[in-house]
């Protein structure tokens, strides 16, 4: 390349990679431009998530299947344009600079917690699934006609399991005690129930690292988020700190809703001030599902999933009825039964079609994040700030 | 017309027959099980439980279909936990001293002796392996001299459980699917034998790390777990999953559709993940030079894995794994090429600006040097991986803080090669810019000379790597450095020389005119002076390579001397003819020529260079 085509000093250099290096003079305002359209689409899309349903827009109920995935490819969206606005054709002295260069390895600390969750969480829905499968045992146990004690047994034996399994403390008895099954604990009691699905929980959900917390890595990667302050508040800082909302916000939603290693003390409070137009819906957002987390915390819940809590109130109301059950059951009772049943039934097949995709879907997310936390790597190494790396 | 069909006689025998075995309803049913009691017994329960299931479908009135489905489900849910009972009792981590060769010697690899360290398994398998038979399948395999691992070197599945309690669970988990008891049964096998798994990874040392505790590690630990991943991996996929599938299709096999995919899957899927994040968490780590070799490692040990993870994973419900795998072997590909840039930069980018006392070989030389040694050690993988040239320095830059290199003459070089011609490219290009720092020129000459040399002499040493760098590049780095000694040999010896020369000694007229003994005396003076600076700078200078120093003397002799013993042939006379000879003519032939020996030799002289000879 002609020699003239470059004016700053800095210019002169080459990277080594493949950036493309733009000229610099009379970009300002297409910057400025670009975050705009930034902050717009954010408080755009965060607006649809936090949307009623009504009649014309059939939305989807709050952290279902559908809404998580909705919010997933919202945040792929996002995070697509983040980067745009913060690395292409951009000269690499311009990101490490202050505040920057305090801001990004900050960042990077925060994508690497949520590259962790995106694990512990698809772990999660493996767990979700296992509950589908007890659940579809009710249905299909409670479809048979004509409906008798053997069915009846049948289905309050795996709703027992259901409830049990997901009213339990996620992630407290974290000990992956090697028990061998003493004698004492066969049968199908109601006790040996429940410590079956202890195990089989312990069992499941025993992939992530030891003291690995959920809570922890949320509140982590919250408590250094600071909004930038007068001139830094046009700057690059801005797009980073919204990107740093967005998925601190994403990761937290995924958390409350599946069930995930340790979620004691998951924090329901943020920092966002109310003032920021982007954050409007999210906080909106935030809010409504704080309290709906604040309300089953209590109880112990394995998690806000919308069809998880349908199994949960499905199932104990189920429950219920088996206990007393009589055959032969009266043609009214058996009516309000099948709709019960139904609805159960109709959550598991949102479930069956749902799940797998959206654990493909986190996939996705961790691909993406992956890739754009190299990217910034790259960059940040080219313009030679990074401190030796610790890893 | 007939009658609708009472339940029968047999019915009501087999009734109670799974009555007395309803764990809900006795104690004693509850503390005995079936299938560990007499043979006798287990055949009457599911004869019994046939006859049940015969009965379903002929009676079609509605007391006794509720009968009927009752009986079913105690005898289900007995099933359930008899099914239960005899996995676990048959569940053992694997045994660990099946997996090594207890005959082959821990010798090459990567380090045998941890993986010793880390299994402690004593336990005995149930009788159904013994250690001959051990020896008969390794000796059977192909011989090889690598280490205790030629057992995970192919997949080899072991019986997890023995035949006549397959032949049990076969018989439960018949019946309790033909009763739509599936997702029971499916739910029972996969929880107790993913304990299993899991019991078996801890024996194995399969630690459980997120990507966070992992990029906290320093690197060497992680090396070492990284070997100790390599090693496990190995024996999970070809031993411990196999086993597993092995262990699923016995079970269940015929009975349904793809049961043994889905109980496998229930089995195993958490413990794959959990063993596949680790080389993932690895493959996305920050890049620095250092770790290429072992992320080549790594990346060699899953290449060799996934044929055989193809294999074992091959059902469609195991996709997501299979995926997964080539995902990371495509990040750890990745993660080396980065490294491999991220490398070239830090060496064109290295900063010290202290320069290296003596001239000597600079760290810098010697690491990069070593490293593309490395590098071409693991040149067969790496030829595979590197498939673009160096992205950077095509001629006429005009960038003057990047080196320019043509990369149209190293036409039919593979990109690997080009790579590491343009790292010593790099390389001399920022010894150039650290030449700088001396500011005596013939130490700057001195020091490209070492070096050069230096990787002349490295690459030289390696067949590999002298092969891809090629001769034609050899040769051009051969020149450099002789052209670095001769640069040298001009910035300090031209102007001592100059002292010893001819013109401006005689008075005018020529030869035969007299010599000015003033100008004479000055010459000598000044030769002195010169040379014993030289002497004693260059002393503490520094040509580590024994045969170059030699060379380097000789060279310097070779005009010194006899320059000096014709100038004093031609003109001592005139200075010991007049006062204090001995300031001028200080030294002798041979004081020159010791004091030769004494360049380059790197430690200050004592003053014993007045030697002269009496």
């Amino acid at each position: 390349m002609p020699a003239t085509e470059y004016q700053g000093s800095f210019l002169g250099r080459i990277s080594i990679r493949r950036n493309q290096v733009i000229a610099m003079d009379g970009n300002h305002e297409q910057e400025l431009e670009d975050l705009e359209l930034f902050q717009k689409h954010v408080a755009d899309r965060f607006g649809e998530l936090l949307a009623q349903p009504s009649d014309e827009i059939p939305n989807d109920p709050l952290l279902s299947i559908a809404w998580l995935r909705k919010l997933l490819d919202m945040f792929l969206c996002c995070e697509a344009e983040f980067k745009a606005v913060l690395i292409m054709g951009r000269d690499p002295s311009q990101i490490s600079k202050p505040p920057l260069d305090r801001l990004l390895p900050e960042f990077l600390d925060r994508v690497v917690k949520a590259l962790d969750i995106c694990n512990a969480v698809s772990i999660g829905v493996d767990l979700v699934r296992h509950y589908q499968k007890l659940a579809e045992i009710v249905v299909s146990a409670m479809e048979q006609r004509p409906l008798g004690d053997g069915q009846v047994r049948r289905a309050k034996k795996a709703l027992t399991s259901l409830v049990a399994a997901m009213t339990l403390e996620d992630g407290s008895n974290t000990k992956s005690t090697e028990r061998t099954w003493s004698f004492g604990r066969r049968g199908s009691g109601a006790v040996a129930n429940k410590d079956r699905a202890a195990a089989q929980f312990r069992s499941l959900s025993s992939t992530m690292a030891k003291n690995w917390s959920a809570s922890k890595q949320i509140h982590a990667m919250s408590s250094n988020l600071v909004a930038p302050r007068g001139n830094e508040s046009s700057g690059l800082a801005l797009p980073v700190y919204i990107m740093s909302n967005i998925m601190v916000f994403v990761m937290w939603a995924l958390v409350a809703a599946i069930p995930c290693q340790e979620r004691n003390g998951l924090m329901t409070h943020f920092q966002v001030p109310r003032q920021l137009a982007w954050a409007q819906s999210m906080i909106g957002l935030q809010e409504k599902i704080s309290e709906e987390w604040k309300k089953k915390e209590k109880k112990g819940c394995a998690g806000l999933l919308e069809e998880m809590q349908r199994l949960e109130k499905l199932g104990q109301s189920l429950i219920e009825f088996t206990d007393s059950f009589q055959f032969p059951i009266e043609a009214e009772r058996l009516e309000e039964v099948k709709v019960q049943v139904d609805e159960l039934a109709e959550t598991c097949k949102k479930m069956e079609e749902g799940l797998v995709p959206l654990q493909l879907q986190i996939r996705e997310v961790f691909h993406r994040v992956v890739r754009s936390r190299t990217e910034v790597l790259d960059v940040l190494d080219q313009a030679g700030k990074v401190s030796a790396p610790s890893m | 017309m007939e009658p609708p069909e009472n339940v029968g006689f047999e019915f009501e025998t087999a009734e109670k027959i799974i009555l007395r075995w309803d764990s809900t309803a006795s104690e004693e049913a509850r503390d005995k099980m079936i299938f560990e009691g007499d043979r006798q017994e287990v055949n009457l329960y599911l004869q019994a439980v046939d006859e049940i299931q015969r009965s379903m479908s002929s009676t079609s009135i509605s007391d006794d279909q509720n009968k009927v489905n009752s009986a079913i489900q105690i005898a289900m849910a007995r099933l359930e936990d008899e099914f239960r009972n005899i996995l676990i009792a048959q569940t053992n981590p694997i045994e660990t001293d099946s997996l090594t060769d207890p005959n082959s010697s821990t010798s090459s690899g990567t380090g045998g002796a941890d993986f010793d360290d880390d299994v402690n398994g004593e336990e005995e398998e149930d009788g159904s392996m013994s250690k001959d038979d051990e020896l008969v399948r390794h000796n059977s395999g192909v011989s090889s001299v690598s280490s205790s691992y030629r057992s995970t070197s192919s997949i080899r599945e072991i019986d997890l459980i023995p035949s006549d309690t397959i032949f049990d669970l076969r018989s439960i988990a018949e019946r309790m699917i033909s009763s739509g008891y599936l997702r029971e049964c499916i739910q029972v096998y996969g929880s107790v034998r993913k304990s299993a798994v899991d019991a078996s990874f801890r024996k194995l040392g399969i630690e459980k790390l997120s990507i966070g505790d992992i990029q906290r590690l320093q690197w060497d630990q992680l090396e070492a777990k990284i070997r100790r991943w390599i090693r496990a991996a190995k024996v999970c996929i070809r031993i411990l999953f196999a086993s597993e599938k092995k262990l699923c299709e016995q079970i269940f096999d015929g009975i349904g559709t793809a049961i043994d995919d889905a109980c496998f899957m229930e089995t195993v899927k958490g413990p794959a993940i959990q063993l596949f994040n680790f080389a993932e968490a690895i493959s996305i780590s920050r890049r620095s030079p250092e770790k290429l070799f072992k992320i080549l490692d790594l990346h060699d040990a899953l290449m060799d894995l996934i044929p055989d993870i193809d294999i074992v994973f091959e059902s469609k419900s195991s996709e997501s794994i299979r995926i997964q795998a080539a995902e990371i072997l495509s990040r750890l590909a990745e993660a080396a090429r980065g490294i491999l840039s991220e490398f070239e930069n830090a060496v064109l980018r290295e900063p010290s600006k202290v320069p290296v006392p003596g001239g000597t070989v600079h760290p810098l030389t010697r690491y990069v040097m070593n490293y593309i040694n490395l590098i071409s050690d693991y040149k067969q993988t790496l030829i595979e991986l590197i498939v673009s040239k160096p992205s950077t320095g095509s001629r006429y830059s005009g960038d003057p803080s990047t080196p320019d290199m043509d990369f149209a003459e190293l036409e039919g070089k593979t990109p690997l090669a080009i790579h590491l011609i343009w790292i010593i490219v790099i390389l001399q290009f920022n010894l150039e810019g650290k030449s700088k720092l001396y500011k005596d020129a013939s130490l700057l000459h001195l020091f490209i000379m070492n070096n050069v040399h230096y990787i002349v002499q490295k690459v030289k040493g390696s067949p590999e790597l002298r092969e891809m760098i090629g001769d034609d590049y050899l040769k051009k780095l051969t020149g450099k450095f002789r052209q670095a000694a001769t640069s040298y040999q001009r910035a300090t010896w031209v102007r001592v020389l100059y002292c010893l020369r001819d013109e401006g000694l005689h008075l005018s007229g020529g030869f035969s005119s007299g010599v000015s003994k003033s100008a004479l005396r000055e010459r000598f003076k000044a030769f002195n002076a010169m040379f014993e600076e030289v002497h004693r700078t260059q002393a503490t200078w520094l040509v580590p390579d024994s045969q170059l120093r030699e060379e380097l003397r000789i060279s310097i002799t070779e005009k010194l001397i006899p320059a000096y013993r014709s100038f004093l042939g031609r003109f001592r006379s005139h200075i010991e003819s007049g006062k204090h000879p001995e300031n001028y003519i200080k030294y002798s032939v041979e004081d020159l020529e010791t004091s030769v020996m004494d360049f380059f030799e790197g430690y200050p002289v004592s003053q014993h260079l007045r030697r002269r000879s009496q």
